[in-house]
């Protein structure tokens, strides 16, 4: 598609382009490697000022307590301290941290109470790590203990309050209807009704948290380099607690970041801490890097936890009618800021399916657990596993494959683009033929003799007591989160009614570009990144924008001052913004060009002048400027200078009238919908409980692929996520609230021992949606591959009766199934 | 609360330690509970060993102690005194990547990049053992070592590639490359 085409500017005739090989479409090598491959690389745990020392924290080893003591005498004696920072400083001199909803205080030690294993309470600061780790031994804290709230089902009723000036462990609850849902499970010919639940799980970045801050003492002000995430948009969340204005507080993210996958946008906790502990030192600058065991038991980056019931009303000849969602999510302590992560499912409530009439109903529950934080998906991927399980066990009640059932009920490419009833809209795609695809794909390489599924064999393992099985499923990702909706839970709900169109704001995406005067082409980046290729997505695009070469190209960030408020790297959403804003910025630029050579140096009209392979021209040839030249030109300028351009990339939703409605009633609003259809190949050892990927197949679609070989990594790392996620991983607790899975020997990570050969294809339906036509795939593998597997795993177990109604499946779960069936 | 003024740190055992960084012999005294990962990092500037457990589960701190691939996370420096140490720092040769380095670069074996020196250095140890893993060998080879980005299907291939790249090189060519200095 138009992957392999120059891209056009409509409406600028004059604007001639190089007819070449686009960069855009292609695999181009990034450029991020080369100083990744060599140790080069500058990541938070490189950056040490001289002078720096070090933050440790003293961490809560309850899960609720109240302090009575702390004792830092001993702590301070050790010729090393520098400094004990207790709650008590916080509280005369800063501020607390936001939360997630109103009603809420947070201070970034622990005040008065401890409310989870690994909330920390002190914080030391040592001329190094080892010495602060000492120091932190020396710390004496009195607790008295108060039983912990673990079950989030129970703690909706229990007597013993997470936050007793709240009132409730219930944190925030919606009940929200869509179409005649009664109407619905009334009138249709099948009601089924089950529960579901999906473990605590994260991203766990290879790379912690981590934050160098120095405060100035001359400016008053402080520089803090750390690896958050989103670091434009949720500044607020270091500044407010420090109680400077954000002109005060620079933050600034390191080129390299070891992986976030949305886990890192809360970790301001350790970034204040760390500036106020620079401000008390006097402007030393003060270096925390987490853990690997302070990140996972008390990090406050595990992600959804929740327990569905779910109901879903059908007819006897398969038509879906209704779908009745509640679950409770059990987000910890806190509800910090992503608790909209229980809304974002009503931008796919349905999936690819088309159901009508849909209650969606959660409530966010409080107990004694480390909080939550954002992850690949935010929330999508436990309703997507929530309502396949259904589907398929909707399909057994009714006799019928589970496959035509859900062909049955799949959205049509003639509806597209597509309104759910939630108000989002899907923009384009074919998912029948997708699923149709995926199936051929199964039956014509693996159904026959040779294959993983060839009758044969699938019978002889079985008499090994290994079942084998695979079930097509079609998801869709959505893409491109808009920002206004993620405040819906702090807004009064009555006044919603009457919002206006007017009153939505959504956030562009920032892009500046800069000619200098030896030719080549500074660039800025208004957000961070963790690994996606940000880098090389922009100077491919840029190449071909600017008719030059990748190697004439350089990519900067901007910091959190310099930075428009920006929404950032989140929802699957940069290769749409940064491609629009960079083909944007781009096309200004070649009018500027184009502008300031008629005018200072051809003396001709605008438009006798052409952009083209790097250069400007006058229509007839006679004469040609080059970027340096131009630089050059226009370096003398004491106003506006031509040659340096910003662009602000609009959301896509801004001006389609179509998101409207789910605009102003703030709805979920994810104007790209790229889809995968899905066939792992499963085996289930019936004796060890063991579920085993033989193969994964993935048919995915992402709109335009602007570059083919980061589309496909995004895909692979997403499903091993996926799979992760699906089989392995969870961050466990005992009945007493202590963290089980604190290690990486109890959180278990896919390795190359369980990664099997992922086979991908690409249908390229681009979006009608976005300047480039490009939708967001960077959430997709860790979204499908759960629920993919799930299914998977239910057809292949589906003579027992067994549904993979727990995620993660782990063998102990599949034995205790296969136990309790016989 | 004590403040700058008490520099005189408690008095932290030290042993004498000799060892060899990337061909550079260093001759130091340091604490014996500081890890190898540590030490190069901060005391022989090689960032390039990363960080990402300290517990010995995620590989990213591998690097090769005399030709060994070795977790420096759990490792104190002190255990390797009078070794060869090896890191990723010491693969590339006058600004040109080691063909391992080159193959990871072309398949698109890494995103973030956290785990990369690790994995280049699993990989260096399995193909001076193995010059010609099959799929099964590449995976075992590479088991101790997580990474979270790629979902290391670009990582087989790069393994495979470099395989091929080495297997063709002239072999004075790669003692050159191996670093190490042997
Ligand atoms: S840091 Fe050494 S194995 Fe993870
Ligand atoms: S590339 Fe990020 S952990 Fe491997």
């Amino acid at each position: 598609m138009s992957g392999a085409e120059s891209p056009t500017e409509p409406g600028t005739e004059t604007d001639t382009h190089v007819e070449r090989e686009s960069f855009v479409g292609s695999g181009l090598e990034r450029v991020e490697d080369h100083r990744i491959l060599t140790g080069e690389a500058e990541y938070i745990h490189d950056i040490e000022p001289e002078n720096t020392v070090h933050m440790a924290l003293v961490r809560s080893v309850h899960p609720h307590a109240h302090v009575e003591d702390v004792d830092t005498s001993a702590a301070e004696d050790h010729p090393d301290c520098l400094l004990a920072l207790t709650v008590d400083t916080l509280k005369e001199e800063y501020e607390p941290m936001p939360c997630g909803l109103k009603g809420f205080e947070e201070w970034s030690l622990a005040d008065d109470k401890v409310r989870f294993v690994g909330e920390p309470v002190v914080a030391v600061v040592a001329k190094d790590r080892y010495a602060a780790e000492d120091i932190v031994d020396l710390v004496d804290i009195e607790y008295d203990q108060l039983d912990p709230v673990v079950d989030p089902l129970d703690a909706r009723e229990d007597e013993t309050l997470v936050h007793e000036h709240f009132g409730s462990n219930v944190a925030d609850s919606e009940t929200l209807d869509f179409g005649d849902v009664e109407g619905a499970f009334e009138e249709a010919d099948n009601v089924i009704e089950r529960e579901y639940s999906w473990g605590r799980i994260s991203g766990v970045p290879l790379e912690t948290a981590g934050v160098v801050a120095t405060y100035d003492p001359d400016h008053d002000a402080f520089d803090i380099d750390c690896n958050i995430q989103l670091h434009t948009l949720v500044d607020d969340t270091i500044y407010e607690p420090l109680g400077y204005p954000p002109e005060k507080v620079n933050l600034e993210v390191p080129p390299d970041v070891g992986g976030s996958f949305g886990t890192k946008i809360a970790i301001h906790r350790y970034c204040t801490l760390a500036a106020m502990a620079s401000q008390q030192l006097d402007g030393r600058p003060v270096k925390f890097v987490e853990d690997r065991i302070e990140n996972l038991q008390g990090g406050d980056m595990h992600s959804s936890d929740r327990d569905y019931r779910v109901r879903l009303a059908y007819d006897d000849d398969g038509t879906i009618r209704g779908l009745d969602t509640w679950f409770v999510d059990d987000f910890g302590a806190f509800p910090h800021y992503p608790v909209n992560q229980a809304l974002k499912p009503l931008s796919v409530v349905t999936n690819a399916y088309d159901i009508e009439n849909v209650r969606y109903d959660y409530e966010i529950a409080l107990t004694n657990k480390t909080a939550q934080t954002a992850y690949r998906g935010f929330g999508v991927p436990p309703h997507l596993h929530a309502l396949e399980m259904v589907v398929d066990e909707a399909a057994r009640e009714l006799g019928v494959e589970a496959t035509d059932l859900r062909r049955l009920n799949l959205i049509q490419p003639d509806d597209m683009p597509f309104r759910l009833p939630t108000h989002n809209i899907y923009d384009s795609g074919d998912f029948p033929a997708a699923l149709d695809r995926i199936e051929e794909i199964v039956e014509e390489r693996e159904v026959c003799e040779g294959g993983l599924l060839d009758p044969d064999v699938v019978e002889q393992k079985r008499e090994e007591g290994k079942y084998r099985g695979y079930s097509p499923t079609v998801h869709i990702e959505p893409g491109v989160s808009g920002s206004d909706w993620t405040d819906r839970q702090r807004t009064d709900k009555d006044a919603l009614e009457a919002r206006d169109r007017e009153d939505v704001s959504e956030l562009p995406e920032h892009f500046r570009i800069e000619l200098m005067e030896d030719g080549t082409v500074q660039s800025y980046l208004a957000t961070d990144t963790s690994g996606q290729g940000h880098q090389t997505l922009v100077t491919q695009l840029l190449a071909d924008g600017l008719g030059v070469l990748p190697s004439d190209i350089e990519v900067g960030y901007l910091d959190s001052v310099t930075a428009p408020t920006e929404y950032g790297t989140a929802a699957s959403r940069m290769a749409v913004m940064l491609s629009g804003a960079t083909e944007g910025a781009a096309q200004k630029l070649r009018e500027n060009c184009r502008k300031l050579a008629a005018q200072r140096e051809f003396g001709c009209d605008v438009d006798d002048v052409v952009y083209r392979d790097g250069g400007v021209e006058r229509a007839d040839g006679s004469e040609r400027l080059t970027l340096a030249e131009l630089a050059e030109l226009d370096s003398g300028q004491k106003n506006e200078r031509l040659t340096r351009v910003s662009y602000d990339y609009e959301h896509p939703t801004t001006s389609l009238p179509e998101f409207d409605e789910a605009l102003t009633r703030k709805f979920p609003v994810y104007p790209t919908a790229a889809f995968a259809a899905n066939a792992p190949i499963v085996e289930v050892d019936t004796d060890t409980g063991e579920v085993d990927i033989l193969k994964f197949y993935s048919l995915r679609d992402c709109g335009t692929r602007l570059n083919p070989t980061i589309v496909d990594g995004q895909a692979h790392g997403g499903l091993a996520q996926g799979l992760g996620a699906a089989l392995m991983e969870e961050f466990e607790y005992d009945d007493e609230g202590q963290p089980q899975a604190i290690t990486m020997f109890e959180y278990l990570l896919p390795s190359t021992k369980n990664m099997p050969d992922v086979e991908l294809e690409h249908s390229e339906t681009p979006s009608p949606f976005t300047a480039t036509g490009a939708k967001g795939t960077g959430e997709g593998g860790m979204i499908d591959g759960p629920a993919a597997i799930a299914s998977s795993i239910n057809a292949a177990l589906a003579d027992q009766g067994i549904v993979a109604d727990q995620i993660p499946m782990t063998p102990h779960r599949v034995r205790k199934r296969l136990r309790d069936g016989e | 609360m004590s403040s700058e003024s008490s520099s005189q740190s408690l008095d932290r055992p030290t042993e004498e330690l000799t060892l060899s960084v990337n061909g550079e012999t260093i001759s130091t005294t340091v604490e014996p509970r500081l890890k190898l990962s540590d030490f190069l990092r901060r005391e022989c500037g090689q960032r390039g060993v990363r960080v990402g457990c300290e517990h010995g589960v995620c590989g990213a701190c591998t690097v090769l102690v005399d030709g060994k691939s070795t977790k420096s996370c759990l490792t104190y420096a002190v255990q390797v005194d009078g070794a060869e140490v090896t890191t990723v720092e010491g693969l590339a040769t006058d600004g040109e990547l080691h063909p391992i380095q080159e193959a990871y670069h072309q398949e698109h074996a890494l995103q973030c990049g956290f785990c990369t020196s690790g994995f280049v250095m699993a990989t260096k140890e399995l193909l001076d053992r193995n010059p010609d893993p099959d799929k099964g060998e590449v995976k075992e080879g590479l088991a101790d070592n997580i990474c979270r980005c790629t979902g290391y299907q670009n990582i087989y291939k790069a393994v495979d590639r470099a395989a091929d790249e080495l297997m063709e090189a002239p072999s004075d060519d790669l003692s050159d490359r191996t670093g190490g200095g042997e």
